[in-house]
């Protein structure tokens, strides 16, 4: 009983019905500004899936709020939740009365109740299910919920916990035309994962990987790098991101890999499979150049950035939902798992199939 | 502890002679375990892989099975461990170089050989593929070259090597090339070391947009290391 390890039986992903390439976006906002409109048009984003408000006649979009925002985050959620729950569970025939743990992970926006308490009158969720909402951690707020979650499941056998990370970014955007909105909104896109975790004795035989373990790097003196604070001007939450969080990130991220690995007695070439969060390109490169990952290894996560932009706390585990559907993954392979967002933070854990 | 090789540490240096003329499943093993201890638990800065090979022993395969590609897998992916040592490494050529190690030979920092040596690629002739130096020999010594060679499986004398690039010296004394070659890498910072090889290896199949995000992830890597910085401190000293 003592070793039975929690494991991450499936994964489902959704995002919103709308799909912009960057150039639609440029257009929509007419953008014009040559330093903007090449920030946008590098060439690792392609698409994203957004709520953008509907355009006026004389060009632009329709000015939003910040309780427009709020309001778009809550619908939003409401709208794609379901769908990547939906697309989880039922790869193990399981609907959501089966769930007894849910947590609900966001960073773009606040509500109380929470996410938890709304999802689950939403989709009708047994009154005894427990909860956990996870408000505001930022991208790398997956793994940091993974980590309960998997404590959780491990300390109650056989119960199936189910964590949602629900991200409507476009609800955190704010267009001023300034190269720090530029950059943000040129990067973030809406979607959702969910994933179902579980300690089971049944599941032995399943082809699913155990969690292992995590280790996690804060880095204090890059407190200020990434945040999400108000913009007094605009009467809206502004994410910030500096310029050299890649450089940040990069020089620390063999920290938390290196301990991880030791925990384990294992060596990086054993490890077969990277999930990386898709934080950006330059983010990318220097977790490549700085862990040691071939193009190869980041595969998912450079193509879940071409195709959905950065979906904040989710985007590891559309990576990881490509790895499962590619086939490649056999039995006993390890993986890790790696976020990285603000703090300034990295986030790490060790998976095996 | 080896049969098929031999692994000698002395300091910085470590040196893999190889004891077969033909390469088998034996010795990729041994060559495997190596690896494992050369990135593991060695501390050398530089590793020489010495002797001769005349390609692979097919012995180990038997006509009567069916082909599989999995063991030409693990022998890339050996290949490509040797390519990516933390180390400096020098191969040694004191006979023949054919086949499988050829291979090994190129993926070498340096390539140093007898005058006698000779260098050749006969896969082909023998109807199957000369590994991923498909892959890499058009890199040193440009296609038409490696066209030659890799289609017809020509036999290269070590003049024709080292005008072609594939040979970076040759020296009758291979110990004292050996030596005048590790006094020429300096200090041997390995973090830069290897960076500088990884962007040259990858400089060929990167598109500039991606090469110059590499190059800055790999420099802010560089520049961040205790090596960069005794360089500047001692700069400073001289002024």
């Amino acid at each position: 009983m003592l070793d039975l390890r929690p494991r991450i039986l499936c994964v489902g992903t959704a995002n919103p019905p709308d799909r912009y390439s960057q150039k639609e976006l440029l257009e929509r906002y007419q953008v014009t500004d040559p330093k903007l409109v090449s920030l946008f048009c590098s060439s690792h984003i392609q698409s994203r899936h957004l709520y953008l408000p509907p355009g006026r006649p004389e060009g632009g979009p329709e000015p939003e709020t910040q309780g427009d925002l709020l309001r778009k985050h809550r619908k939003g959620a409401l709208e794609v939740a379901p769908q990547a729950v939906e697309r989880c569970l039922s790869q193990v025939g399981l609907g959501v009365r089966d769930i007894d743990y849910l947590c609900c992970i966001t960073s773009t926006g606040w509500l109380t109740p929470g996410l938890t308490a709304i999802l689950m009158k939403h989709l009708g969720f047994r009154e005894d299910c427990s909860r956990m909402d996870m408000v505001g951690m930022g991208c790398n707020a997956g793994l940091n919920g993974l980590n309960p979650v998997s404590s959780w499941a491990m300390a109650n056998p056989g119960k199936n916990a189910l964590m949602l990370c629900v991200e409507i970014c476009s609800a955190a955007y704010v267009f001023d035309g300034s190269m720090r909105t530029a950059i943000v909104n040129s990067l973030f896109g809406d979607g959702v994962a969910a994933v179902l975790v579980r300690a089971s004795e049944k599941d032995e035989r399943s082809f699913s990987p155990k969690i292992l373990g995590f280790d996690s790097h804060i880095i204090s003196s890059a407190l200020d790098a990434m945040r999400f604070d108000w913009d007094e001007e605009q009467g809206k939450y502004s994410f910030f991101l500096d310029r050299d969080i890649p450089y940040v990130v990069g020089a620390n991220a063999e920290k938390p890999v290196g301990r991880l690995l030791a925990k384990f007695g294992l060596r990086k070439r054993h490890i077969a499979h990277w999930i990386v969060h898709s934080g950006g390109k330059k983010v990318v490169d220097a977790i490549k150049y700085n862990v040691g990952l071939t193009d190869f290894d980041v595969r998912h996560t450079h193509s879940v950035l071409r195709d959905y932009g950065n979906l904040s706390s989710g985007s590891f585990l559309f990576s990881l939902s490509r790895l499962i559907a590619e086939g490649r993954v056999r039995r006993g392979d390890y993986g890790i798992l790696m976020t990285m967002g603000p703090g300034s933070t990295i986030e790490t854990a060790l998976i095996r199939w | 502890m080896y049969e098929t090789l031999r692994l000698d540490e002395t300091g910085d240096l470590a040196t893999i002679t190889l004891l077969r003329s033909r390469i088998n499943v034996k010795q990729i093993r041994e060559l495997e375990r190596v690896c494992d201890h050369l990135e593991d638990v060695s501390k050398a800065k530089v590793l020489v892989l010495r002797g001769h090979s005349e390609g692979i022993d097919f012995v180990d395969f038997d006509p009567r099975e069916a082909m599989d590609i999995h063991g030409f897998n693990k022998w890339e992916k050996l290949v490509n461990r040797f390519e990516n040592l933390d180390k400096v490494t020098v191969a040694l050529v004191d006979g023949p170089c054919v086949g499988g190690g050829f291979q090994l030979m190129l993926v070498c920092d340096q390539r140093i050989c007898v005058p006698s040596a000779s260098f050749q690629l006969n896969e082909v002739r023998q109807g199957f593929l000369p590994g991923m130096a498909t892959f890499r020999l058009a890199k040193y010594i440009g296609l038409g070259h490696a066209k030659r060679i890799v289609m017809t499986g020509a036999v290269i004398g070590a003049e024709e090597s080292n005008r072609l690039g594939l040979i970076d010296q040759i020296d009758a004394d291979l110990d004292a090339a050996l030596a005048r070659t590790i006094q020429s890498f300096g200090a041997m910072h390995t973090v830069a070391f290897t960076l500088a090889r990884r962007l040259l290896n990858e400089s060929y199949g990167t598109q500039a947009e991606d090469a110059l995000g590499n190059f800055l992830a790999a420099q802010h890597r560089a520049i961040s290391q205790t090596a960069f910085l005794d360089t500047l401190r001692a700069e400073h000293k001289k002024k």
